[in-house]
């Protein structure tokens, strides 16, 4: 329940507020599972409104504690979706590479969170499901039925690093593609966005504003905290590469 | 069942004290109706309508009665005796196909107050089976007697269909259920008058006996009763035929969840077989104070399904329709959808740790039932926690009965949950929170405090039914209450949740604490509440159970009244909440053509155009429920109404409510632009007085109570016709659809709005011309121009010259000021007789023509600089400049002279080559830009007069010009003639010419017009002469305008001008009339009354008055 990090050295500990955002099933909640459970669920059942987690990522000099709100990618869920963006401090727009629809997606929400969430949101925009495409520099050649379940390989990448990352420059968007199935690149995106909250914007564990200082306090306290996913209980072992 | 539904959305238009779903209407009432009402408390189908009803009491045969075996057989009409049994005093209901007993004393008569009929006090307030009492179907009815009593007037005695076992008077086969007897307790004249409405429905009945005989084959309990409840069933009827007991879902085959000794379910089913057995079954169930006990403590497995049918009431509706669910799938077999494409993603996700869904069994019935769905309800389409809930539903129900409850569970248990706006989902957890506002306010406090977001909990919890919340078991045994006694059920166990937690609620100080409090207690709700309790009793009470306890007991305030009462106080923050984020996304998402337009003006535009849309939605339905109403009423409570809607709700239109047309056709675009520019106002509105004196129809009754919202265009101002905008209309429609979205009418718009570029907008114009898009447009297309230049500028331009022009006011020849109306009209007769001096022939020798071009681009400059010098000149001055300069010198007065014709009589030679339709001309885009350049007026106005005539939200226009009723009565109606005091001044007037000029401005006005129409009569007759066909080039719109100059100079006294312009119209007279004529048309009129007969009319009053005209003209 608790990594080991925490308890031996109290670094200064805050929360951040994380929301992913994305269409239905580009593997939102499966990145999630990935990064707080290190587990992969091939059928996992549709987020209804938003799940909330939590997970420590350990970094060199203090301890970041997400506050992870998956939302639903139904489009009709849309709207719910501003309950949970609020007062997010850093979010993941996730898009299926096998998708080029996903992404279209991902820029609306790219969009709205840029004008509507708290300023200054880090955000991250994530292509996931690279494992449908083994060889990562083939460019969308076999041009064939999309397929959005994460078991069939056959599937070839739609969208491509270079059209992605151009976009995610333009935008000042940290940029990853991963995997949440072999968990490639899934945790150094959570390292990647810890690493981008600017200080100043951090705060204690739910001690209001101000910096991150009262390290004692909140090590007791997350400590008491329950990792809220039942089934993973066995703890993150490489929960943040750090 | 869909029909059912629009039938029912109808009715509800019809009906002011309206509920559409359970949100309450927008507009006037928020009370259900009372038809409403009764559908709801007897859980009936749509297509029922409370009939008769009278007070009666109702008398089942006692217990004791069940001693004495051959009772029942005893009770007929001879030995009936009223002191036996149990009595239960009530209303009785009779409907179109249902009789309906309850003992809450509700009305719903036409004469009862609403509040009569909505003021409930049984336990499911309206949302359920309330009180003792029975739905039954008329059909189920075997006999029905009249007893003979003394002290009652009345008294039936109903015998139902299962009451007699299908093997005849063998051991087996199902026990008969009572007979009930009923009194009916009112005037003679009220029970005879009920009576016969009993009597014709249970005639119709007869009808459905079969239907409903198949259908209830398939409930459990048919099976189940036809023996004893402990010995083996008989595995076949008496005439051989081999009994299977029918599908009670997955969960026969894959077994049902949850330890069935645990749950006491072979106990529960015994219990369930005694009342059944003295109460009925399925169709012809009396439910009494053990019904509602029985579900209380939890259904047994086999019975569930049943049960959730009845109380849900979509056993009725499978009633009603039992083939539609195949039908459905067959109908649209191999079809698919986007709904589809969801649904294929989500069905491997759905309840995957139960053994039927990972079986292809499970998945693929799940598919079909959320497939049907998708297809009756295509607004709903499918939702992500569908799944879940349906996928429950199958563990219980067969596919067919899973499909009607979930009807029932999106129409009528929770509306709007599934929406594409899911604001029915929204709307219950504010309404939610302030429940626990109200209830909790210490837990309130601290979650506000902390900045807990309850809805982030508490939604998954309404959305999926506690179902993916709490362990199946428990889930589903809310699920037992909540199908009987509604949606109220969902917020009290909500509650509860949060009252029996509060302490450690109170500790949590982040959301996740939060939530990780209540997941951990609903991993314990299987166990004990008080383990440690020395009572063994105590012991054995569960979490669950104390969660009912509490929730049944602390919060049994919480009633259907309070919820709908919350929710309509809610309805409007929530709405607009939704729809400030559907308008932020949409306008987001507009594409980069967009960024040419401001936000203001884009946020404007969304508005515009939902609003239309929405408007003439709520107005064809008015229309369409009026019509309904009369049909109605003509074949007297018919029993099918099946006329409906087509696909709308009543309140579709708003955004927030879900799908509805995004779509504009023709008619809404003018809509639309009468909205936004003024010169897309018709000018002559057909005049709704008019209607009314034609009261053949119905609707002119319909008008003369609510003209303002029956007329076509609403209370707006009523949309020109013209072909100017059936151009835009085609050019806005990129996808050539007929149709426009709201991204094509900004893509349209962004060019006009966005560039303020007058090359961009003049090449914007031409093309709008250009037919083939070759970069020509011929003589016709030159007409219809100058036909367009009018057309808009007929209510004046705002153009480049601004208001502030004023002070440098163009004198017309008396020295009263010109207008810009004027400087416009004769702008354009220059234009077009420029146009045909410069037009290229077909064959082309454009050295010419550019020359010449060349020479009048170099003099128009010269001319600039002298109307800078001092007084203004004719626009219309420019042209004649070529041949000597000195007509820019010339006076004022000398203008009249240099305008006509003969003045540039060389050149008129010229134009005339061109106008032979023997030699086709055209113009190109640098010819147009060119002669558009010339002239300033015109250059004026594709430099901002024409994107300034599109109002967006900088400067919208002003709302009398838009929804002046009086502006339009007085319009018509003005029986003042000519004489009015006030000169009616007529630009364009292409009638002018032929009356005789009048003096002063008018006289000058009538030569400006006179010269332009003598171009174009000479255009007109040769083309006349050689091609038939370009008739329609000189379209016309054969109206008046009323709106001229007078207008903007007398500070917009719409009524002043109204009567004076109504005038010529209605009289038909020259004399300041046809402001509209154009120039192209008006030589029609003045060569000969054939000619004029071709002018076609594109208005849809216009062509009488055109006939009228060119008689008038022939004079």
């Amino acid at each position: 329940m608790s990594d080991g990090a925490g308890a031996t050295a109290p670094k200064p500990s805050s929360s951040v507020k994380l929301v992913l955002l994305g269409e239905a099933a580009v593997g939102k909640s499966s990145l999630v599972l990935r990064f707080v459970n290190n587990d992969f669920q091939p059928n996992k059942e549709p987020t209804i409104g938003a799940a909330f987690l939590t997970q420590k990522c350990q970094l060199p000099n203090r301890t970041i504690k997400f506050e992870i709100w998956d939302t639903a990618g139904q489009e009709r869920f849309a709207s719910l979706a501003p309950m949970y963006y609020r007062n997010a401090q850093s979010a993941l727009v996730v898009y299926d590479i096998t998708k080029p629809s996903s992404l279209v997606k991902a820029k609306h929400w790219v969009a709205e969170l840029q004008r509507q969430a708290s300023p200054g949101i880090v955000i991250a925009l994530v292509g996931n499901k690279l494992d449908l495409c083994e060889d990562d520099n083939a460019e969308a050649e076999q041009a064939d039925a999309e397929n959005e379940t994460e078991e069939e390989p056959s599937t070839a990448r739609k969208v491509s690093t270079k059209e992605a990352k151009a976009y995610a420059d333009e935008e000042s968007l940290l940029f990853f593609e991963t995997s949440a199935k072999t968990g490639h690149n899934v945790s150094e995106v959570f390292t990647a966005i810890a690493n981008a909250i600017p200080e100043t914007s951090l705060k204690g564990p739910r001690s209001g504003a101000g910096g991150g200082t009262q390290a004692a306090i909140s090590a007791g306290q997350d400590n008491n905290r329950v990792n809220l996913n039942a089934r993973g209980e066995a703890g993150p072992k490489e929960g943040c590469a750090c | 069942m869909f029909l059912q539904n629009l039938v029912q959305k109808a009715q509800q238009l019809i009906d002011p004290a309206v509920l559409p779903g359970p949100l309450g209407s927008l507009t006037s009432s928020d009370r259900p109706s009372k038809a409403q009402l009764f559908r709801h408390q007897f859980r009936l189908p749509d297509t029922q309508n409370p009939l008769y009803e009278i007070t009666a009491e109702l008398t089942l045969p006692g217990k004791s009665s069940r001693g004495g075996g051959g009772a029942p057989k005893n009770w007929d009409k001879s030995n009936w005796d009223r002191d036996r049994g149990t009595h239960y005093v009530g209303q009785l209901h009779l409907s179109e196909q249902f009789l309906c007993f309850s003992t809450v004393n509700t009305s719903f008569a036409n004469t009862a107050s609403t509040s009569a009929s909505s003021a409930f006090t049984g336990r499911t307030h309206g949302t359920g089976p309330a009180g003792n009492g029975f739905t039954l179907p008329l059909c189920a009815v075997r006999r029905m007697e009249r007893l003979h009593t003394q002290s009652y007037m009345f008294a039936l005695s109903v015998t139902t269909w299962n009451g007699f076992d299908a093997g005849g008077e063998g051991k087996a086969g199902a026990p008969s259920p009572p007979k009930l007897t009923i009194q009916l307790e009112g005037s003679r004249q009220q029970c005879e008058r009920f009576c016969d409405g009993l009597k014709r429905g249970l005639r119709q009945g007869i009808k459905e006996v079969d239907n409903m005989r198949t259908v209830a084959q398939e409930c459990y309990s048919e099976y189940f009763m036809y023996d004893d409840f402990d010995v083996t069933p008989t595995p076949e009827k008496p005439d051989g035929t081999p009994r299977t007991p029918p599908d009670t879902g997955l969960g026969s085959v894959f077994k049902y969840p949850g330890n069935s000794k645990k749950l006491r379910d072979r106990s529960k089913m015994r219990l369930w077989h005694e009342y059944m057995k003295e109460n009925g079954r399925n169709t012809t169930l009396v439910r009494q104070p053990d019904f509602h006990r029985l579900i209380r403590v939890g259904l047994p497995n086999l019975l569930r399904g049943e049960i959730w049918e009845l109380s849900s009431g979509s056993f009725y509706l499978r009633l009603q329709k039992p083939k539609l669910y195949q039908e459905t799938l067959v109908k649209h077999e191999g079809e698919g959808s986007l709904a589809i494409d969801e649904i294929e993603k989500d069905l491997n996700r759905s309840l995957p740790e139960y053994a039927g869904f990972q079986s292809e069994e499970g998945i693929g019935r799940l598919r079909r039932v959320l497939t049907a769905y998708s297809w009756i309800n295509p607004e709903v389409g499918y939702c992500q926690a569908m799944n879940i809930v349906v996928a429950a539903l199958l563990i219980y129900l067969s596919e067919s009965q899973a499909f009607y409850v979930l009807s029932i569970l999106c129409d009528r248990l929770l509306p709007g949950y599934y929406s594409t706006t899911m604001y029915g989902t929204l709307l219950d957890q504010r309404v939610f929170e302030s429940l626990v506002e109200k209830t909790m306010p210490i837990i309130w406090d601290h979650l506000v405090k902390n900045d807990v977001q309850l809805s982030v909990v508490s939604l998954p919890w309404f959305l999926s039914l506690y179902i993916n919340s709490m362990p199946l078991i428990f889930a589903f045994r809310v699920l037992d209450v909540f199908f009987l006694e509604g949606p109220k059920v969902l917020f009290q166990v909500g509650l509860a949740i949060l009252r029996i937690n509060g302490e450690e609620l109170l500790d949590a100080t982040d959301d996740g604490t939060f939530i990780s409090v209540l997941k951990s207690y609903f991993a314990r709700l299987g166990e004990s509440a008080h383990p440690k309790s020395e009572n063994p009793k105590h012991r054995a009470i569960t979490n669950f159970q104390a969660l009912m306890v509490v929730a049944f007991k602390e919060f049994e305030g919480i009633t259907q009244h309070t919820i709908s009462e919350q929710r309509s106080k809610h309805k409007g923050a929530v709405l607009e909440n939704i729809e400030s984020f559907a308008k932020r996304t949409s306008i987001r998402n507009l594409g980069p053509e967009s960024k040419k337009l401001s936000m203001n003006d884009l946020g404007f535009l969304y508005d515009r155009f939902y609003t239309v849309l929405y408007e003439r939605q709520q107005r064809s339905q008015i229309i369409q429920a009026e019509a309904d109403r009369k049909q109605k009423q003509a074949r007297q409570r018919a029993s099918e109404l099946v006329t409906g809607v087509p696909g709308n709700a009543p309140e579709m239109g708003r955004v927030a409510l879900g799908p509805s047309s995004s779509q504009m056709d023709y008619d809404a675009f003018r809509e639309f632009l009468a909205g936004v520019s003024k010169w897309a106002v018709t000018d002559s509105p057909s005049s709704p007085s008019k209607e009314d004196k034609s009261s053949n129809g119905y609707f002119a009754s319909a008008l003369r109570n609510r003209s303002a919202s029956l007329s076509p265009w609403g209370a707006g101002p009523e949309p020109a016709d013209h072909d100017f905008m059936q151009r835009l209309f085609k050019k806005w429609d990129a996808d050539g659809n007929s149709a426009l979205t709201l991204q094509n009418v900004v893509t349209g718009l962004a060019p006009i709005k966005g560039n303020r570029d007058i090359m961009s907008s003049i090449e914007y114009f031409f093309e709008l011309y250009d037919d083939d898009s070759d970069g020509k447009v011929d003589r016709e297309g030159i007409l219809r121009i100058s036909e367009a230049l009018l057309f808009l500028s007929r209510r004046g331009v705002a153009g480049g010259l601004g208001p502030s022009s004023g002070v440098e006011e163009v004198k017309g020849p008396d020295g009263l000021p010109m207008s810009k109306d004027e400087q416009f009209l004769s702008a354009v007769s220059a234009f077009i007789r420029r146009c045909f001096e410069y037009a290229d022939p077909d064959h082309p020798s454009r050295q010419d023509v550019d020359g010449a071009a060349t020479g009048i681009k170099n003099l128009d400059v010269k001319e600039d600089d002298l109307l800078d010098l001092g007084e203004k000149k004719e626009s219309d001055d420019h042209p004649l400049a070529e041949n000597s300069t000195s007509a820019a010198d010339d006076s004022v007065l000398a203008r009249p002279s240099t305008n006509s014709f003969g003045q540039t009589a060389s050149k008129n030679a010229e134009a005339n080559a061109a106008l032979d339709p023997s030699s086709p001309v055209h113009i190109t885009l640098p010819t147009f830009r060119m002669l558009v350049l010339a002239d300033e007026t015109l250059e004026s106005f594709f430099d901002s007069g024409f994107a300034n005539s599109f109002h967006l939200a900088d400067a919208p226009l002003p709302s009398s010009t838009l929804t002046s009723p009086s502006f339009l009565n007085l319009h018509n109606a003005a029986p003042s003639n000519s004489a009015s005091p006030i000169p009616t001044i007529s630009p364009g007037g292409p009638g002018a010419g032929v009356v005789a000029p009048g003096k002063g401005l008018r006289g000058m006005l009538d030569n400006i017009v006179t010269d332009g129409m003598r171009v174009a009569a000479e255009v007109k007759r040769r083309m006349d002469e050689a091609q038939k066909e370009l008739d329609r080039g000189a379209t016309t719109r054969g109206t008046e305008d009323e709106e001229d100059e007078e207008y903007e100079d007398h500070g917009r006294d719409l009524l002043d001008v109204a009567e004076a312009d109504a005038v010529p119209e209605r009289q038909g007279e020259a004399g300041g009339n046809l402001l509209d004529k154009d120039i192209v048309s008006s030589p029609t009129k003045a060569e000969a009354g054939s000619s004029a007969a071709s002018v076609k009319s594109t208005g849809s009053t216009g062509m009488g008055k055109d006939v009228e005209k060119s008689t008038m003209f022939e004079r």
